[in-house]
């Protein structure tokens, strides 16, 4: 052990000391008072928990509290009274309780019948008692007190026809025990007052199946009213709460009851003595009659009061207007709601949601609108892809018109022999037939080239489609080759000897190439004739397709090369600046990279990597 | 020497160069093909009438540069470009240096037939010229060096004798070589030896 764990643990021993000193001095000053409670019934009977609980809450704490039950009626007879009596003197002849408490009427008769052997100098407090049974007996003496009680039958089935206005039907149930026949008398009585609004039908201790069987019947115009039994027509004994839980399980009506101690069996309610206030009650009388108060002084109130007490699921279950439950009733079992039973946590939630709501629907309008911006975007860059291909057009408008006037010529001349030829009347079949096939074939030639042109100049939605690049570069080639021709230049085309498939749009592809050949070729404007050379090659490379444009031309200035695909940089006279920004944003559509190097030697080189279509192809594969 | 006209078709375009030289054929005019102006100028054209008619793009020399070697090589075949793509540039180079018409591609065949006739015509008239100046030339190497002398004295607007005291000769055998060199050069009178001096002193310009 440390000195540290050491010096704790003769703190403890102090404290300890301490303390049984402090105690030692408190029983010394004030003395232990003793009070002795006797039900009538059980000890786990509701009723005697309930009123237990509420007198100990009430009762001060230097008055120790004894409890005995003399288990009416499950025992019974002179010779159990005389042992009993016998048992509780003896029992408590050291310890002498100041006052006796009584809890249920037995429990009162008894010490009425017995008071005199019985610590007869104790003043006597009796709660649970009914203000019925006070009437029945004699005046108590003046040390016998309390407040009674009264199971209020009338009024529980007052207020249950109240809540079931269509019930035509009353089913009254009880027990065989002596209680039970009490009960049952007294409700034979108070029933016979419903007698106009509803037809009665008592269930009187017949065996529990019976019960159940008969409960099980009724119909949507019948209510239940029990105040349990404690045993049934075939002897059987029950807790009255038990036998109300069992009715209330079977019945096809609402059950009611007039004990509080049936609430959560599955009775509607009933207007009820609160058996906690009534041992509150019964605690603050114990506790002047300690203080010395006499018994006779004691201002009491007449009657415990009755509430009216429902339970919520039964409400919910029988559909009863909840507006006609008065705003006095204790409402037991409501099911509160999710706001109700966490509020703060519904609230944080609630916010949390609307917050996050309001975050998405944030995120979606800027989801939209920026796909609205991409949407304009997109269709700026088609529009602007289409203005660079009009220009390009523009600037080839002289090869272009020559490459059309050719044949269109040729058809021109051939017609007019043909004419000529017939005028002449001789016989020239022959020739005519060859003249024919002439023009159609250079009907065709001017057609190819149109049909090229077109498809450059369309305006067209971008699409995503598999092409042939080899095929996509032949015909750049020969859109180009007046062109050429004009600028004196040798186009010289390098395909790959395998077909090479790219995903993307075709004409966007073949604009970018014809705008680098244009460039290609006023870059070798200035050389001879003999150097003006662009060789256009396509190969398969590892990862794509390599598309190359070469020329041995002025170059291209270092201080230009980062700058080159810029918008509005040119290091052309009439260059808009243009061209080279479109050809990188139509490559970078396609998933592909464009840059410049120079050549070796002179010139400049051009790259332009693309992704294979099957490559493309075996990735969303992979993904799908 | 045939004296039929040939027109000269050089052109790239295989197809149209055909249709042409069918069309000229049809037309009763007698062509012939060429796809480059170097095929043309490989093969030296016989001598006798005719026209070129020329396309100016083409790959190697152009229509134009054709025109400008035949002219350094002074042969004076007339030139009637046909084009597929007017540029004004290449026109006003072309009717510069002297051609007869710039036409575009496709061409009505009156506008080709005329233009070839004008051509043709232009190229009659240049070939007789060039024939009569030839023909003088050859008089004028008969004359005998006294008889130039005489004849420049003539044209001069001399008397006789002022030639014959110029040359130390007597009047009368200046007389008699003026009666020899006209006989010689084919003329009657002193007036007509005027214009053929006029002439002469043309073609040596």
């Amino acid at each position: 052990m440390s000195p540290d764990s050491l010096n704790a643990a003769s703190c403890l021993v102090r404290l300890l000391a301490a303390c049984c000193l402090v105690l030692a001095a408190a029983a010394t000053a004030g003395e232990i008072r003793h009070v002795l409670v006797l039900y009538s019934s059980h000890r786990l009977l509701p009723a005697n928990l309930e009123g237990e609980s509420g007198l100990r809450e009430t009762i001060a704490n230097s008055t120790e509290l004894s409890t005995e039950f003399l288990d009416y009626p499950h025992f019974e007879g002179e010779s159990y009274v005389h042992t009993v009596t016998t048992f509780l003197r003896e029992k408590y002849a050291l310890q002498p309780p100041e006052v006796l408490v009584v809890g249920g009427e037995e429990a009162l008769a008894f010490l009425l019948g017995h008071h005199a052997e019985l610590f007869p100098q104790a003043p006597v407090v009796h709660m649970g008692v009914a203000r019925s049974f006070l009437r029945s007996i004699p005046p108590l003496p003046a040390d016998v007190v309390g407040v009674p009680i009264e199971y209020d039958f009338s009024g529980t089935i007052e207020q249950a026809l109240r809540w079931h206005p269509r019930a035509r039907h009353l089913v009254v149930v009880t027990g065989t025990a002596t209680w039970d026949r009490e009960f049952e008398a007294r409700l034979r009585d108070e029933v016979s007052h419903f007698k106009d609004r509803a037809t009665a039908e008592f269930l009187a201790g017949l065996p529990t199946g019976a019960v159940l069987k008969r409960l099980g019947e009724l119909g949507g115009d019948a209510v239940v009213f029990t105040p349990g039994y404690f045993q049934d027509g075939e002897g059987r004994h029950f807790v009255p709460r038990e036998a109300a839980r069992i009715m209330a399980a079977a019945a096809t009506a609402p059950v009611y009851g007039p004990f509080n101690t049936f609430l959560g069996t599955g009775i509607v309610g009933g207007r009820l003595p609160n058996f906690v206030a009534m041992g509150r009650q019964t605690g603050e009388i114990v506790n002047a009659l300690l203080d010395g108060a006499a018994p006779a002084a004691l201002r009491l109130p007449e009657i415990m009061p009755n509430t009216l007490n429902v339970d919520w699921r039964q409400v919910r279950r029988w559909g009863i207007d909840e507006s006609a439950i008065p705003g006095d009733a204790i409402v037991h079992f409501r099911e509160e709601t999710l706001l109700e039973a966490h509020r703060n946590e519904v609230m944080i939630a609630a916010t949390v949601f609307l917050l996050q709501a309001g975050l998405i629907a944030g995120l979606l309008i800027e989801h939209r609108r920026r796909r609205l911006a991409e949407q304009a975007v997109q269709k700026q860059r088609t529009e602007l892809a289409h203005a660079a291909r009009l220009a390009v057009a523009g600037e080839l408008t002289g090869s272009i018109a020559h490459e059309i006037n050719q044949p269109l010529g040729a058809i021109l001349s051939n017609a007019d022999a043909g004419e000529l030829l017939l005028e002449s009347g001789a016989d020239r079949r022959d020739a005519l037939r060859e003249i024919l096939a002439d023009i159609r074939r250079d009907d065709l030639r001017a057609g190819e080239v149109i049909r090229r042109l077109r498809a450059l100049l369309a305006k067209h939605e971008v699409e995503r489609q598999p092409f042939d690049l080899n095929e996509a570069v032949s015909d750049v080639a020969a859109l180009l080759r007046a062109e050429t021709r004009r600028r004196g230049v040798t186009l010289d085309i390098r395909l790959a000897t395998t077909a090479l498939t790219v995903v993307g749009d075709r004409i966007q592809i073949q604009q970018v190439l014809i705008n680098l050949v244009l460039n290609a070729m006023d870059a070798v404007a200035e050389v001879p004739e003999n150097r003006r050379t662009i060789v256009v090659s396509v190969e398969n490379v590892a990862g794509g397709i390599a598309l190359a444009v070469r020329d041995w031309g002025h170059g291209i200035a270092p201080d230009d090369l980062p700058r080159l695909f810029d918008s509005f940089f040119s290091t052309k006279r009439q260059g808009m600046g243009l061209g080279l920004s479109i050809a990188r944003t139509i490559v970078e559509a396609h998933g592909g990279r464009i840059w410049a190097e120079p050549g070796p030697g002179d010139g400049a080189v051009f790259h332009i990597n693309l992704p294979a279509a099957s490559a493309t192809a075996g990735q969303s594969s992979e993904t799908a | 020497m045939s004296t039929t006209p040939l027109i000269h078709v050089v052109d790239d375009d295989e197809s149209l160069r055909t249709a042409l030289l069918r069309l000229l054929g049809a037309a009763g005019f007698e062509a012939r093909g060429y796809a480059s102006a170097g095929d043309f100028l490989l093969q030296p054209p016989p001598d006798r009438p005719g026209c070129l008619l020329l396309d100016v793009r083409m790959p190697g020399p152009s229509g134009l540069d054709l025109q400008a070697a035949l002219r350094r090589q002074g042969v004076a075949l007339p030139v009637v470009f046909l084009t597929g793509y007017a540029d004004v540039a290449a026109s006003v180079r072309a009717m510069k240096a002297g051609a007869v018409d710039f036409l575009t591609k496709p061409i009505e065949r009156a506008a080709l037939f005329d233009a070839l006739q004008r051509a043709l015509a232009r190229d009659a008239v240049q070939r007789a010229a060039r024939d009569e100046a030839e023909r003088l030339r050859a008089c004028f190497a008969l004359l005998t060096p006294r008889e130039r002398a005489i004849f420049d004295g003539i044209v001069a607007g001399k008397l006789n004798k002022q030639i014959a005291e110029e040359l130390e000769i007597a009047e009368r055998t200046v007389k008699l070589h003026r009666a020899q060199l006209m006989a010689k050069l084919g003329i009657t009178s002193t007036a007509e030896l005027g214009r053929l001096a006029e002439r002469l002193r043309h073609l040596s310009d």
